[in-house]
């Protein structure tokens, strides 16, 4: 594997996880903000 | 163009990166995870419609039994053509679903979104739950578990995507719907705006996993990996049993109660969490709990569903899969039992034990192609786990079923207490030690079922060339 596609693949790697972070992430937060209800109301 | 699809063309090239493909994984079971988030415009449906909750409830019923049936019957054509094959036709499927199901709710025609979500979309599903697992299986041998509970975490984690999302889009295509009322119904172009960006949406994400997937080239291993580390534990085999074997062993059908026994257990709580907490809070007619405070409860199980599916599949990987499913079980009994006894003493125990059998739930599900793995070696393990899957399907039927006869045999909704679960509880513990029990009795899969490996191959090879010369 030559420098442009080892760096093409780090670039591939970055977007992948970062979609997934992103999605979960909101999915995660926007659930911790309705579970934390249960010790609020 | 197609033929970019196919297995030989997803060959990876030396170097590649083994970490791209739990994210490829991940982009699959994030978006066909919507499944479990139907409820959110449910009531919607049941207004645009003017019809009962059964009705609506039947396409998600459709949706998950297709989901198995697909798994079961498409799982070989999964295994011959390759994970990028198969997940470009999960998206299509899953995509195809949301469309048609936009135009059934558009005409108001209901059995469009019974052939659209419920049977299309089902057909997505089946195919893109298992699409990825053996793929991830080979490119972690060393960390089945840890691999596979990344994926079918994200199945979990989908459902949390999709609630919020799903809400905040209804309120986006109707102002007049408040996405903070669990009452207020969107309107039916809402709806089929609702659909078609989902539909557009998930089938973008989903190309994400289409073109970063790769199968490992030929004898591939993890540097510094020794197969003979892995074969040296007990029940793990370094054979291999076709998808067709598989299931006339009786190891198979034992991991099929096991799974049945797991998902019905979990399925119980999961199905009924909100008005649950109420109920086991209840004192003369009121309860303690608030509706918005059950949300929240559902909430946190979610995150304990999804956390247990990475968490418990990855410890999988260091105390063996019998081990874990006898922790699952055998714990999960006692903290049913405790859950029926001492649940209604205080809010914060009725929490903590409703948490951790949510956890052990989501660790069946994830650990269970690992343990595949482990007994029947990586030939179909994709192919037999979609055979497996029909364990899912049955217990998605019993699990309510047994819970709701129950209930409905001690009073209306509405009105119910602790003591009314107990005898759905205490169900929930005999069905747990059924699969206790079936787990103790897996064994190794005996010899006569294994594939002819490439050095018995090679052998029989070379007496056949040597009769023919004689």
């Amino acid at each position: 594997m030559n420098d442009d596609s080892r760096s093409g693949q780090r670039a591939r790697l970055v977007v992948s996880w970062l979609v997934v972070a992103v999605l979960l992430g909101y999915g995660v937060v926007q659930t911790v903000i309705t579970a934390a209800k249960l010790f609020t109301h | 163009m197609l033929s970019a699809l196919d297995r030989r063309h997803t060959v990876a090239p030396p170097g590649y990166s083994r970490w791209l493909i739990p994210p490829a994984a991940l982009a699959i079971h994030l978006c066909i995870g919507q499944v479990y988030a139907t409820s959110v415009y449910k009531n919607s449906l049941i207004a645009h419609f003017d019809t009962g909750q059964t009705a609506i409830g039947v396409i998600f019923s459709i949706a998950i039994v297709m989901l198995g049936l697909s798994a079961a019957v498409a799982g070989t054509w999964v295994e011959a053509n390759g994970p990028r094959k198969a997940m470009f036709v999960s998206a299509c499927f899953w995509a195809a679903g949301f469309l048609v199901g936009s135009l059934g709710i558009a005409t108001k025609q209901l059995w469009l979104l019974y052939l659209g979500y419920g049977l299309l979309g089902g057909i997505g599903l089946g195919i893109g739950y298992i699409s990825p697992v053996s793929t991830l299986i080979k490119w972690f041998p060393d960390r089945p578990g840890l691999a596979t509970g990344l994926a079918i975490m994200g199945f979990g984690g989908g459902a949390m995507v999709a609630s919020p999302l799903s809400r905040q889009l209804l309120s986006f295509f109707d102002s007049g719907y408040d996405p903070s009322n669990a009452g207020s119904t969107a309107s039916g172009s809402a709806l089929v705006w609702l659909f078609v960006t989902l539909g557009l949406g998930y089938f973008v994400i989903m190309m994400f996993g289409v073109a970063n997937v790769r199968v490992p080239a030929e004898g591939w291993r993890p540097a510094g990996f020794d197969p003979a580390s892995v074969a040296a534990k007990p029940l793990v085999t370094t054979a291999n049993v076709s998808a067709a074997n598989a299931v006339k062993t009786r190891s198979f059908w034992l991991l099929w109660v096991v799974l049945f026994c797991n998902v019905t257990a979990g399925i119980g709580i999961l199905e009924q969490a909100s008005p649950m907490i109420q109920d086991f809070f209840r004192d003369n007619g009121s309860s303690a709990v608030t509706v918005a405070a059950a949300g929240g409860f559902v909430g946190l199980l979610s995150l304990f569903n999804m956390a247990g599916r990475f968490v418990w599949s990855s410890t999988s990987d260091v105390i063996g899969r019998k081990p874990i499913y006898l922790v699952y079980l055998g714990v999960g009994m006692v903290l049913y039992a405790l859950l029926a006894v001492v649940g209604q003493t205080a809010t914060a125990l009725f929490v903590l034990l409703a948490c951790v059998i949510l956890s052990f739930y989501g660790g069946g599900f994830a650990t269970v192609p690992a343990y595949l793995r482990d007994l029947f070696g990586t030939f179909q393990v994709g192919a037999i786990h979609g055979r497996l899957l029909t364990a899912w399907s049955a217990a998605g039927i019993a699990g309510p079923l047994i819970v709701n006869g129950f209930l409905d045999a001690q009073g209306k909704p509405g009105t119910l207490t602790a003591a009314a679960y107990r005898p759905a509880l205490f169900t929930m513990v005999g069905v747990l030690a059924v699969g206790f029990v079936a787990n103790l009795l897996v064994r190794p899969v005996p010899q006569r079922y294994h594939e002819p490996s490439a050095e018995q191959d090679l052998d029989e090879e070379t007496t056949a060339q040597r009769s023919a010369t004689r």
